[in-house]
């Protein structure tokens, strides 16, 4: 039998060549083999792959020599009878034989063709792609269009949804913006301060409308009451602060033209500044006016105030001109000097209370655990903090000074009878009553069971003695209430008496005592943020003043003044003085724009520490009775 | 930068320099200098200029600085507009590129001064986060091109001097077709062995397998060391094919490594501006965001 070999190759222009070739033989194997009859030059195919006999009806029989299968048709096979007149194709590894039947000879034809390269490498390459990224990463226009997509769907699209679908609900004063997604708080540049902290979700509480900067009435909308006015004059406050200057001017015009305007609560009271109390406002925001604001508002009353440091006025306490009729005090504003009196009514003496060596000292020594030291008296003793530890509570004679200063007068069994402090009438009463009732004590010798000294001249003596008393008895009463008054006296002690007072108080007059709880009304000053330092260090005076008239609150300057520690906003009360401990101190430590008689702002500082509380719970609200 | 063209290897050692200057020295580092100043006069002003109210975005200081690093960002983005038309003379590409580096980095002072240090969740520091993202890729770009492209030049020098990269996938066609030639007398089992190394792709490979140059599943070194083994437990024969072929595969598998080492190369050239290009886009549309937020909620 003889088959007819056709191998076509391609001209590297792709032209083809066909090399036939006649193969004789019961047989035909297909291998890489290259005594094969078909020889493929494929490392895919075996050396003897396969083998064509001829087979009844002239059919040909191809079959595997080996386990490796070839493709007919498209399927994979290791045997199978072919009629080369219908022809078929056989593949095997990268080489396509078709069966056909010579039309002249009528032989059976095989054509061979390489249809795949020898190898991967030889297939096309891509040179300006192929040893780029291309393929191996998503490419950069489409992640860059996918990304910005994403973006301004995020964080543009969504939050505008959300404020525009509850854009109708938003008026409302008690509106509260459902749960749900609110992609408006992703623009939210930072936490709202704690007394806002639930109006996070709500963006439109505050800003009400788009591109409309926030307005008082969206603070007003819930401040109803607590919102006070700096001063009531809008235009007053206008022209203290004068026209702006250089880049004030500039910033305000660039302001006013993004539709920014000047002068909202939102200008002092920034937010979005992080979780906390709201921080205390800078001092600039006074400076601006209160700098030169004679220069700028002849009439005013107030005088020129910038850095605490360096420019401050003369702190000017409110001090006990006199105490009225009705017993309340007439307080006077002075400014402050270190020799400043006022007019209590008592008589103290400081230094004497205080001193470690004296028989004041010795007394306490006497009744060690009686007071907070055991060695001197401590200023605790009589001065207690109020509840909020801001001020002290007047101080109380009973609580502080009964303990020494007895107003005991007799005693009935262990009992001690006291006169009633504060009502000089009762006083009086008291002692007439005491005097009034009964003999004075029968002396014992007078009795005739009792031993006496023989003779008779002792017992006359006594009963001599005793006959005067009983006849002077009832004057004993205005003479005690005479002593009592008068130096010497329990209650000349330590209140001022005059004479010319009624009968009732046996024609004395004692003055009405009122003590100062609060000295400096417009600034705030808390005793409790001091409670690490002595009272000496402020209080210096305490340890030597005598004369209970004496001012010991402290001033501004001089020892124990409050410049020793407070510095101003930047320090820079430090430029010219040297100070141990230095307090950087803006005007909202100790002073509040909207004027009440709360606690001004914390510094940052002490914001840390619940400041809260100390500002909203323990405000003390005393009635400010200057005038 | 390569200033110093590597040395060839062929005998006659001869120092070539060379007068080139790259983007970074352009005009003896004209725009580091001036960044440099203006960072230094930008961190000045922030700290001693007095603000009324805290440091925040919303100072004039900070829309001043807000304004200036919007638009210094759309700036730095028209270099990829400015890259495809390159000119000569004082704006050259050079110097846009030199620009582009140093403003760039500038840009990282002007934006965190401008948010006050005031990050949180939200697309204020979102913006800033994307912003630093782009100028840390383009950090690691500079790096890239200042270091690797002579590792790049010395990976395609041999003795034979330089070879393109059109030469390397000649010199792989070569060795596959010797490499098929050589092995038709092998055993069927031989000859799929190594047939699997002339079907694997040169180019294949994960982005990963790219990144790292190292391809665990590679058929060249498979079929090479198969044939070795199958090798060492039959006898030495004169004109052994297996022999021939192996020294091939050994030729390819050097071939192979050089030029994975290329496009390791490359692909670390490269794959910085996949960073930096998508991000750029998300974070002008981030701060596009950014900036109609503010004045929405004015």
């Amino acid at each position: 039998m003889t088959f007819l070999v056709r191998q076509i190759a391609l001209k590297s222009n792709g032209e083809e060549i066909i090399r036939p070739s006649r193969v004789e033989g019961g047989e035909l194997v297909i291998g890489r083999d290259a005594s094969s009859g078909i020889h493929l030059p494929d490392l895919a195919v075996d050396p003897r792959h396969a083998r064509v006999t001829e087979a009844a009806g002239g059919l040909l029989r191809i079959e595997s020599i080996g386990d490796q299968p070839f493709d007919v048709d498209g399927r994979s096979t290791k045997g199978r009878e072919i009629d080369p007149d219908v022809g078929a194709e056989l593949g095997f590894g990268g080489h396509r034989i078709t069966v056909s039947r010579d039309g002249e000879s009528g032989l059976a034809v095989f054509t061979v063709r390489r249809v795949e390269s020898v190898s991967e490498s030889a297939e096309d390459v891509d040179l300006g792609t192929a040893y780029t990224l291309k393929g191996l990463l998503p490419g950069k226009r489409i992640s860059a269009w996918g990304f910005a997509i994403l973006m301004l769907v995020a964080f543009l699209a969504v939050p505008i949804w959300s404020y525009a679908t509850y854009q109708p609900l938003a008026m409302h004063k008690d509106a509260r913006r459902p749960a749900g997604i609110h992609g408006d708080t992703s623009w939210s540049s930072g936490h709202l301060s704690l007394s806002h902290k639930n109006l996070e979700n709500d963006c439109q509480a505050c800003h009400t409308k788009a591109f409309v900067a926030v307005t008082d009435n969206a603070c007003l909308t819930c401040h109803t009451q607590d919102a006070h006015s700096h001063i009531p004059d809008k235009a007053r406050l206008l022209r203290a602060r004068g026209e702006p200057q250089g880049m004030a001017k500039f910033t305000q015009a660039v302001a006013t033209a993004f539709n920014r305007p000047q002068g909202r609560c939102v200008g002092c009271h920034t937010e979005h500044e992080g979780a906390g109390a709201m921080p205390a406002t800078r001092q600039q925001f006074c400076t601006d006016c209160h700098d030169g604001l004679r220069t700028r508002l002849p009439d005013t009353k107030i005088a020129d105030a910038a850095d605490f440091g360096t420019a401050h006025p003369q702190f000017r306490p409110a001090v006990i001109a006199g105490v009225g009729a009705d017993g309340k005090p007439l307080l006077q504003r002075v400014a402050w000097t270190p020799s400043l009196k006022e007019a209590n009514g008592l008589k103290f003496t400081h230094a004497q209370h205080l001193s470690k060596t004296n028989g004041v000292a010795q007394m306490v020594r006497r009744r060690a655990g009686r007071f907070a030291a055991n060695d001197a008296l401590g200023c605790q003793d009589c001065h207690k903090t109020e509840a909020g530890g801001a001020r002290f509570k007047p101080v109380v004679m009973e609580e502080a000074c009964e303990s020494c200063h007895s107003l005991t007068f007799d005693q009935v069994g262990g009992t001690f009878r006291t006169l009633r402090h504060g009502q000089p009438e009762q006083v009086v009463a008291e002692l007439r009553a005491f005097y009034r009732g009964g003999m004075p004590p029968r002396p014992a010798s007078l009795s005739g069971l009792a031993r006496r000294v023989p003779g008779d001249a002792a017992l006359r003596a006594t009963a001599a003695d005793y006959a005067r008393a009983v006849r002077f008895y009832p004057t004993r009463g205005d003479q005690a209430v005479a002593q009592v008054f008068s130096k010497g006296g329990m209650c000349y002690d330590c209140h001022t008496v005059t004479r010319g007072g009624s009968m009732a108080t046996g024609g004395f007059t004692v003055q009405k005592v009122a003590q100062n709880g609060r000295y400096y009304h417009v600034g705030w000053f808390d005793h409790k943020d001091h409670r690490k330092t002595d009272c000496a260090s402020c209080h210096v005076r305490a340890g030597t003043s005598n004369d209970a008239s004496d001012l010991l609150v402290p001033g501004m300057d001089g020892p124990g003044g409050c410049r020793s520690c407070h510095v101003g906003e930047s320090g820079s009360h430090l430029a010219s003085v040297k100070v141990k401990d230095p307090v950087e101190s803006g005007c909202a430590m100790c002073h509040a724009y909207h004027m009440d008689d709360g606690a001004p702002w914390k510094p940052a500082d002490e914001r840390k520490k619940g400041a809260m509380t100390t500002a909203v719970a323990d405000r003390p609200r005393l009635p400010a009775l200057m005038r | 930068m390569a200033t110093i063209a590597p040395r060839r290897r062929t005998g006659a050692s001869r120092e070539r320099t060379s007068t080139h200057e790259g983007f970074l020295a352009h005009r003896n580092f004209r725009w580091l200098k001036l960044s440099a100043a203006l960072a230094f006069l930008l961190i000045a002003l922030y700290v001693f200029v007095p603000l009324p109210g805290t440091h925040f975005g919303s100072s004039w200081l900070g829309y001043t600085l807000g304004t200036v690093g919007a638009l210094l960002i759309l700036w730095l983005t028209m270099l990829g507009v400015r890259k495809r038309a390159i000119t000569p003379g004082r704006w050259s590409l050079k110097a846009w590129t030199s620009a582009h580096v140093y403003l760039g980095l500038l840009l990282i002072v002007v934006g965190t001064l401008h948010s006050g240090f005031a990050f949180g969740w939200n697309v204020h520091t979102l913006a800033w986060g994307l912003m630093m993202l782009v100028i840390v890729s383009g950090m690691f770009g500079i790096w890239v091109y200042a270091t690797l492209p002579r590792a790049l030049s010395e990976n395609r020098y041999d003795a034979d001097g330089a070879i393109t990269e059109k030469q390397m996938i000649e010199a792989m066609r070569s060795l596959d077709r010797q490499i098929h030639d050589a092995a038709q007398p092998l055993d069927p089992e031989g000859a799929a062995l190594v047939n699997r190394s002339l079907e694997e792709d040169p180019f294949a490979g994960t982005f990963w397998n790219r990144l790292t140059g190292r391809y665990p599943r590679d058929a060249t070194r498979h079929a090479a060391s198969q044939l070795r083994q199958r090798r060492a437990y039959q006898p030495r024969v004169a004109d052994d094919p297996v022999e021939k072929v192996d020294a091939l595969l050994t030729r390819k598998e050097a071939m192979l490594a050089r030029m994975r080492r290329h496009l390791r190369l490359k692909t670390w050239l490269q794959a910085w501006l996949y960073v930096h290009v998508p991000v750029t886009f998300a974070l002008i549309a981030a701060l596009s965001a950014h900036i109609v937020s503010v004045f929405f909620y004015w």
